[in-house]
């Protein structure tokens, strides 16, 4: 069980707005769905899965396990403006890799609070002993490959032609890591 | 007066910006000023070591780590063709850790840039944020 126990969080961006980090709760589906109802259609193209039903997003309220999916929400002034997500196995061979995603909302990008979705998964993904994060996104979204990379998560690998949008245009995905398996030694100069 | 009073984790963001503006990076650096700045980092990585002391910060921890390792690995009184490029990324890893200790109040990242005016700054690149 993740310790939840910093949150709420309130997060300052660079153009001085206020957000707070909170784990998604039962009663936030008409804030997601708000949410994800201003994302532009392009780029719902991109999605794992589509985001158009709000019974999946009923769904995903009702059937929230921490333990296995973590939402994160960013809230500024009583709306959801982020979204990001932790993704884990109870067992098998990858109960050690988490999976994350993140959703910025369009108005709130490069302000920083991506960075700093990021910098909270980071450390959610250290205290659940995870060895490894995992995030997969499509070539195009490099200003999101960039900050993975600024926080440490290495390129492994790109698929070309490997996922297909809404409309059924191929894309290259690319496979970031972020590898959490160091000794934790102590360091002395 | 001093840019960085009252700020949080003043004395880091300074000691970072001294040697991220420094001389050791303009490209006539001579090798005592690339040897003084490689001793700065030391200094700078330990300050940032005993701020993490007691913290429970596992990715910072992780971070200074790493440029520690490749703080070792650019010694510039060794024969190392590549030192410029270790201490370079060591002070960037000492960057990482600075901003994880500032996401920890809730705060901005450390933005150099907003202190080049007190300095007598080298180009440095432009970095977007996400």
């Amino acid at each position: 069980m993740l310790p939840l126990d910093r949150y709420p969080k309130e997060i300052t961006l660079r153009d001085g707005a206020c957000v707070t980090f909170r784990p998604m709760v039962k009663e936030d589906v008409d804030l997601l769905w708000n949410f994800l109802q201003r994302i532009p259609m392009e780029e719902k193209m991109y999605f794992r899965e589509g985001v158009d039903r709000r019974e999946d997003v009923e769904r995903w309220a009702r059937d929230l396990d921490y333990d296995t999916v973590l939402p994160i929400l960013a809230v500024f002034e009583g709306r959801v403006v982020g979204d990001a997500t932790l993704h884990r196995n109870r067992s098998g061979w990858k109960q050690r890799v988490g999976t994350v995603r993140i959703l910025i909302a369009p108005e709130f990008r490069h302000k920083g609070l991506g960075t700093a979705m990021i910098r909270e998964l980071r450390h959610l993904g250290e205290k659940a002993s995870l060895h490894y994060l995992l995030v997969e996104v499509t070539e195009e979204q490099q200003a999101a490959i960039r900050a993975f990379e600024t926080l440490g998560f290495e390129r492994m690998v790109v698929f070309r032609n490997y996922v297909n949008d809404q409309k059924g245009k191929l894309h290259n995905l690319v496979v970031l890591l972020y590898p959490m398996s160091l000794a934790d030694e102590e360091v002395f100069y | 007066m001093c840019p960085y009073e009252g700020l949080p984790y003043a004395e880091l963001r300074a000691g970072h910006d001294r040697i991220y503006f420094g001389r050791w990076r303009k490209m006539d650096a001579g090798p005592t000023e690339i040897v003084r700045a490689y001793h700065r980092i030391g200094k700078h990585l330990s300050a940032i070591g005993r701020v993490l002391e007691g913290m429970d910060l596992p990715a910072a921890r992780r971070d200074h780590l790493k440029a520690v390792e490749v703080y070792r690995m650019g010694d510039p009184r060794e024969d190392s063709q590549e030192a410029l490029r270790f201490m370079d990324h060591a002070l960037s890893y000492a960057h990482r850790v600075i901003d994880d200790l500032l996401h920890e109040k809730g705060l901005p990242p450390h933005a150099p840039m907003d202190f080049a005016g007190w300095y007598d700054a080298v180009e440095v690149p432009f970095r977007e944020e996400w």
